[in-house]
C-alpha cells in the first residue's frame, strides 16, 4: 500500500528516513517547479534552482510542519517565499525565455498559438494576481489554501483571483469564441 | 459561452499548460543537498540509556547491602499461597500485553495519519 504524505512524514520525523522524503520530492518536484516556472516568467534555471532551495528549506523545518493543512499546501508556502526572497533580491528583473518556455511545453494538449497567448498573458498579470490564479485555478489550491500560501487575507485572494481571471479572459477573448 | 463556463474553459486551459515535470535528475539533486542524518546524536541516545541504566543498578547493588532485599524478598515470595502466585503471574502478564497493544495500535495510527 502506498503512503500517504502525513505517513512519509512521520518516517522523516521518527526516523530521519531520507528515503521517505525522496518518495515526497518525487511525487511534487513536478507542482512545485511548474509553479516556480510560471511564477518566474519561463526562467527554468532560475525555477530549478528555487525549487531546490524550497525542498531543502522544508527537509530542514519538517518539523514545524503540524499536519494542519496538507502537506503541498505547507510546501507550496515555502515554495512561494523562497520565490519571494529571491523577487525582492532580484526586484522582478526576470525576463521571459519565451524559446525555452515553449520547447517546455507539451505541444498536443494545447494549440501552440492559444498556448503563447496564455503565458504571455499570465506573465502580464502584477505578480499578486499571477500567485493567486496560479495556486487556484491551476494547481487546483482552495482560496483558503491560497491565502495561507500567500500569507494574504482571504478576501484578497478572492479579489486577486477575480482580476487575474477578468484580465486573462479579456485578453483570450478571441480564443474562447 | 456564459460566465461559469468561460472559468471552466480558462482553468482547464491553464491546467493543460502546466504538463508534468518529468524528474530527470532533481530529486537525486535534491538529496544530496541534504544535510546529513544526525548520526553521531543517534549512537548518542543508546549508549546514554546503557550507561545510566548500569549506573542505577550499581548504585542500588550498594546500597541495598548487596543486594541482600532481593533474598529477603525472595524468601517472603516462597511463602505465598501457590494461587496468588499464579494470579500475579497472570496480571502481570495481561498488564505487558495491554501496554504492548497499546503502543502498537499508537504506531500503526501515527504511520497512516
Amino acid at each position: 500500500m502506498e503512503l500517504t504524505d502525513a505517513g512519509l512524514v512521520a518516517r522523516v520525523l521518527v526516523d530521519d528516513d531520507q528515503h521517505a522524503y525522496g518518495e515526497l520530492v518525487r511525487r511534487h518536484q513536478s507542482s512545485v517547479r511548474g509553479l516556480l516556472r510560471q511564477l518566474t516568467r519561463g526562467d527554468i534555471a532560475l525555477a530549478d534552482d528555487l525549487a531546490q532551495n524550497a525542498f531543502v528549506r522544508a527537509y530542514r523545518n519538517i518539523r514545524s510542519f503540524r499536519g494542519e493543512a496538507k502537506f503541498s499546501t505547507w510546501l507550496y508556502r515555502i515554495t512561494y517565499n523562497c520565490f519571494r526572497e529571491d523577487a525582492r533580491k532580484r526586484k522582478e528583473l526576470v525576463g521571459i525565455n519565451e524559446e525555452q518556455w515553449q520547447a517546455e511545453q507539451d505541444p498536443h494538449t494545447v494549440d501552440a498559438g492559444l498556448r503563447h497567448d496564455l503565458m504571455h498573458a499570465l506573465s502580464l498579470l502584477p505578480l499578486h494576481e499571477r500567485s493567486a490564479v496560479l495556486l487556484c485555478c491551476q494547481n487546483g489550491l482552495s482560496h483558503d489554501e491560497a491565502a495561507r500560501v500567500l500569507e494574504i487575507p482571504l478576501g484578497t485572494v478572492k479579489t486577486n483571483v477575480l482580476r487575474g481571471r477578468e484580465k486573462l479572459k479579456k485578453t483570450l477573448a478571441a480564443w474562447a469564441q | 459561452m456564459n460566465e461559469q463556463m468561460e472559468q471552466d474553459w480558462l482553468d482547464k486551459k491553464l491546467q493543460e499548460a502546466a504538463p508534468y515535470i518529468e524528474d530527470d535528475g532533481f530529486t537525486a539533486r535534491v538529496l544530496q543537498r541534504l544535510p546529513a542524518r544526525q548520526a553521531r546524536l543517534q549512537f548518542l541516545r543508546p549508549l546514554i540509556l546503557i550507561v545510566a541504566s548500569a549506573f542505577a543498578s550499581a548504585l542500588t547493588y550498594v546500597l541495598s547491602d548487596g543486594g541482600r532485599f532481593i533474598i529477603v524478598e525472595m524468601f517472603k515470595l516462597t511463602t505465598i499461597p501457590t494461587v496468588w502466585v499464579v494470579v500475579f503471574a497472570l496480571a502481570s502478564g495481561m498488564i505487558v500485553l495491554a501496554g504492548g497493544t497499546v503502543a502498537a495500535m499508537s504506531k500503526a495510527n501515527q504511520i497512516q495519519s
